[in-house]
């Protein structure tokens, strides 16, 4: 192919034809190409049953013990038992990965019951799944950039980040124009008016790899990539190792580290099990390129708030969106990728 | 069924022994105890708040928890180093060190899993780990190796030693063909313990501190050096305050192995200061912040210094029979190696890994006071499970409690 | 005995890897995966127009390039501009001595004097239309012809999508802003302030 010697990467469109093989010109091997579970996704295949007779076996142990009062007690209100009784359920539920879809819109009924019970406000929450033929990617726009940091602000309101620990998920760094990507000399957290003399801005956040160290690495597989491309994390079903946050090169990943709090009147309702839904202590969480948001075709919090136009999202598989004329027709480059992490998140200058 | 009574007999027996000392033993226990109690009411606290109840931060997201939890991993491997020479090789004198390695290796073991529940941010949700009814990202996640194989491994120490004990108890000679092969297989499996840990931090790209080919064989030789060293300390203590017999040939025979260990373990450090320092790239730059500092964020030094001074001196007095022949010297020795590799293994090793972060941050890591008491009461809870099983297994070996068929 | 097991066990560590290997590695790179399953037409079920709606647009269509942009003229204060200038600029000046001008706030910061003033863009002749420099008519809905006379690499890229900005959402059909949308073609720079947030807790981690 005559495109192997162009010196930048680009994207000739026209070459593009659905081939079997992969690059390297072997054809599938002994494996078939059809997704096939592993081990552990056949045996859970069938979790339900083991996982409800560990409840059974469970609340057995606890109604010895008595401690199950408030779902079990006589004296109690119907909705205090109605809250337990949506705490036993959601403890005792599987990994979202493997649920079926009547699973899916049970536990989504009980989240935003459970708020209801609490706040007395109603939420929507959406369990939708990826599209198809779709694949999310993200262009940054260096030259644009100017520091405002309207992104961030946007990303905390729409994602409920903890406002306490002024949790962010996107970073803007400020750059010495004469020193290049030099992040150790750079500044995050600068004050000043912005753009200084002599600097560039760029921000970072999860780059949604194609090949996420982060996923590889998690015991339980809380966090896992979707099929169009996000990667995204169960916070029902995450343990808060932290191993995931360890693997990431990118500084893509936040903890929680203690309850999150988010004033109710701040509360963004329209939520995604997979998104901004409300997060607990001791687990993880990280941008999801709004997946509220993009599955429903709209951009990300981010995009739609920057005053510079900097910020491109899109579908990678579609010849016509911004994103593909970008990639196709910039110098683009990604972060670190001697790592073969694979980010779907590309940077270019005017 | 007549096992099952046996077991029952020495479970009674084991009752008997350890609610049975002389004062000093009651002091060490209520000491201990009280420091459990204490790191538990600690823990408490940490369940409450959550994780900010400790040092830890978005930028360190790992310290004192899983530094101690790496450090117990190569205590605990580090069994095998006379699991091996005793029962295969025939050699009479470890057979007595053996029954304490192995004890040491479970109270190691247990220890660990202890730390690495402290250190989860859903202790409650640990089930979702559990084969079966949860989900296993196996082979794919090193920690899901790393759970089964420290699980295994405590399986293994626990059944040999049983095994040999309930003979013993009977007054019987154990079989080897029935321990043997459980004895070859524990070999390769404290290998394996310790590599899979290494690999825990030397697959990931993120951290060139870690992703780093000589730290899976640098875990083993300090591993193998930190163990027996414990080992020949708590051997002292027991000749001092037990009947049990260990001929100074023993320690003498450990403390070869410490050594060379020792020898290695420095070998490698210096290949790696070489490696950063040579020809720098901007991957030394955690080592540029552990041994000397960076951008006046010096927290580390005072330790990594200590560390470094006390594993040189000691591994070059070791090296020399006339200073390690003698005993007192040994165990000052000893003693200064295990707090040396505890040192390197622990803070100098996962803290500097995060420092700087991906994006060139600094942010240092000070352990809070909830974190060191957690620390400090999984120790004691080692220790006394420690305890408990040399106990035990002293009593057993010694003859002084047996089997009474009724 | 044991090699045998042991050898046994590693040619099935490696089935397992290699197998997981092609299973995720079927594409090197995401690009290779990008080309190879590039949709051929449109046929996502997911659309922006409901985010369009209320957004009153015209099409552009330049170059093989199809989206749609803001309508312009209907926001504009004080358009059709006929209706003010009914005669020659000279004229409306005698009248306003006393008064304060129309249009007093625009200062025009756009490139040098020598290369751009008002009549630039506007003409006396026609006032409700912009004008190129070769003096054909633009319409005020299609302002981007005049500015992409001099802002040639900009105009490409926005076409394209690297410039500008999308409204809307970023599923088809594209709704895009064109060049006034963001720039104020008076002044068309970006000016400098103050960010939005600053984060007090980053500070306190660093210290």
């Amino acid at each position: 192919m005559s495109n192997e010697n162009k010196k930048w990467f680009s994207l000739n469109l026209n070459r593009s034809k659905k081939t079997d093989s992969c690059g390297c010109g072997n054809n599938s091997g002994s494996c078939s190409d059809q997704k096939e579970k592993d081990g552990y996704d056949q045996i859970m295949d069938v979790p339900m049953d083991r996982r409800a007779a560990f409840k059974k076996i469970t609340a057995g142990f606890l109604i010895g013990a008595g401690a199950v009062n408030s779902s079990c007690s006589v004296i109690s209100g119907d909705e205090s038992k109605e809250k337990a009784n949506i705490e036993w359920e959601e403890y005792f539920k599987g990994n979202y990965k493997l649920m079926t879809n009547e699973e899916k819109d049970k536990t989504v009924d009980r989240l935003t019951r459970s708020y209801e019970l609490r706040t007395g406000k109603n939420l929507s929450m959406s369990s939708k799944d990826a599209e198809e033929d779709v694949l999310f990617g993200y262009a940054f726009n260096i030259s644009k950039c100017q520091g405002y940091m309207d992104c961030v602000n946007a990303c905390v309101e729409e994602n409920n980040q903890d406002r306490a620990t002024e949790m962010q998920y996107i970073r803007i760094h400020e750059m010495d124009e004469g020193k290049g990507f030099n992040f150790e000399e750079s500044d995050d957290n600068y004050y000043h008016e912005v753009p200084a003399d002599g600097h560039f801005y760029m921000g970072t956040q999860c780059f949604h790899c194609d090949n996420p160290p982060c996923v590889e690495v998690c015991p339980v597989q809380a966090t896992w990539k979707e099929k169009d491309g996000i990667v995204v994390i169960d916070y029902d079903w995450c343990i808060g190792c932290r191993y995931c946050m360890a693997a990431c090169p990118y500084d893509g990943r936040r903890f929680n580290w203690k309850t999150p709090e988010v004033p109710e009147k701040e509360v963004n309702k329209k939520q995604h099990y997979l998104g901004n839904r409300l997060r607990k202590k001791g687990v993880m969480e990280k941008c999801t390129f709004c997946i509220q948001r993009s599955r429903e075709g709209q951009n990300p919090a981010c995009v739609e708030a920057c005053p510079t136009g900097s910020r491109t999202f899109g579908n990678l598989l579609d010849p016509k969106s911004n994103i593909r004329w970008i990639l196709d027709n910039k110098k683009v480059f990604r972060l670190k990728e001697d790592l073969g992490t694979e980010p779907k998140f590309w940077y270019y200058m005017d | 069924m007549k096992t099952l009574k046996v077991f029952r007999s020495l479970v009674k027996d084991a009752m008997l022994e350890v609610t049975h000392g002389n004062r000093a033993y009651h002091i060490w226990m209520a000491v201990l105890s009280f420091i459990m109690l204490f790191g538990m009411y600690n823990y408490s606290i940490q369940l409450d708040e959550g994780l900010s109840a400790t040092g830890m931060t978005d930028r360190v997201s790992w310290g004192l928890y899983i530094s101690n939890f790496t450090f117990l991993v190569g205590v605990a491997a580090a069994a095998v180093m006379l699991v091996l020479p005793a029962y295969v090789l025939k050699n009479v004198d470890f057979k007595q060190a053996v029954l304490i390695g192995e004890g040491l290796a479970v109270a190691a073991l247990l220890m660990c899993l202890a730390f690495v529940v402290a250190d989860m941010g859903g202790p409650a949700r640990l089930w979702h780990m559990i084969p079966g009814i949860g989900v296993f990202n196996f082979p794919n996640s090193m920690l899901a190796w790393d759970v089964i194989v420290l699980n295994g491994y405590l399986f293994i120490n626990i059944t040999i030693p049983l095994y040999i004990l309930m003979m013993r108890y009977q007054g019987k000679t154990p079989n080897p063909k029935v321990y043997i092969p459980g004895v070859f297989l524990s070999v390769f499996w404290a290998v394996g313990i310790h590599m899979v840990t290494a690999f825990l931090y030397q697959g990931l790209q993120a951290r060139p501190f870690w992703n780093n080919a000589l730290l899976g064989p640098r875990f083993l030789a300090s591993a193998f050096a930190a163990g027996p060293a414990l080992i020949i300390i708590v051997l002292a203590i027991i000749r001092k305050f037990t009947s049990f017999k260990v001929p100074d040939t023993t320690i003498k025979k450990i403390s070869m192995i410490v050594t060379v260990a020792a020898q290695i373990n420095l070998i490698m450090l210096i290949s790696e200061l070489f490696k950063e320092f040579y020809a720098p790239t901007h991957h030394s730059i955690s080592a540029v912040y552990l041994f000397f500092g960076l951008n006046g964020k010096t927290a580390l030094l005072p330790w990594i210094w200590t560390s470094i001074s006390l594993n040189v001196i000691a591994t070059i007095a070791l090296t020399f029979h006339k200073i390690r022949n003698n005993l007192k010297i040994l165990y000052v020795l000893c003693g200064m190696l295990f707090v040396a590799i505890w040192i390197e293994k622990g803070f100098g090793l996962i803290v500097p890994g995060f420092i700087p972060g991906p994006w060139g941050k600094i942010a240092e890591y000070t352990p809070t006071f909830v974190e060191i008491s957690v620390t400090l009461g999984i120790w004691a809870m080692g220790a006394f499970i420690f305890t408990i099983l040399a106990k035990t297994g002293i009593a057993v070996e010694l003859g002084q409690r047996v089997y009474k068929k009724k | 005995m044991t090699t045998k097991l042991i050898l046994r066990l590693m040619a099935i560590c490696l089935f397992v890897v290699s197998c997981k290997h092609e299973e995720k590695h079927k594409y090197h790179t995401v690009v290779d995966k990008i080309v190879a399953e590039t949709i051929e037409s449109e046929n996502t079920t997911l659309t922006s127009e409901i985010y369009n709606e209320g957004i009153k647009t015209v099409t552009v269509n330049e170059d093989g390039y199809d989206f749609l942009i803001p309508e312009r003229k209907s926001q504009i204060a004080s358009y059709n501009c006929t209706e003010c200038h009914t005669e020659p600029i000279e004229n409306l000046k005698q009248h306003q001595l006393d008064e304060k001008a129309a249009h007093w706030n625009i200062k025009l910061v756009h490139a040098s004097a020598e290369t751009m003033n008002c009549a630039t863009c506007h003409t006396s002749s026609d006032m409700d239309n912009l004008h190129s420099l070769t003096n054909s008519t633009i319409d005020f809905n299609y302002s981007y012809k005049v500015c992409s006379q001099c802002h040639q690499q900009e105009f490409k890229d926005w076409k394209g999508g690297a410039h500008g900005k999308q409204l809307g959402g970023w599923a088809p059909p594209r709704l895009s802003k064109t060049c006034v949308n963001c720039h104020n073609p008076h002044q068309p720079a970006f000016e400098k302030r103050w960010p939005v947030r600053f984060n007090t807790q980053k500070v306190k981690e660093r210290k």
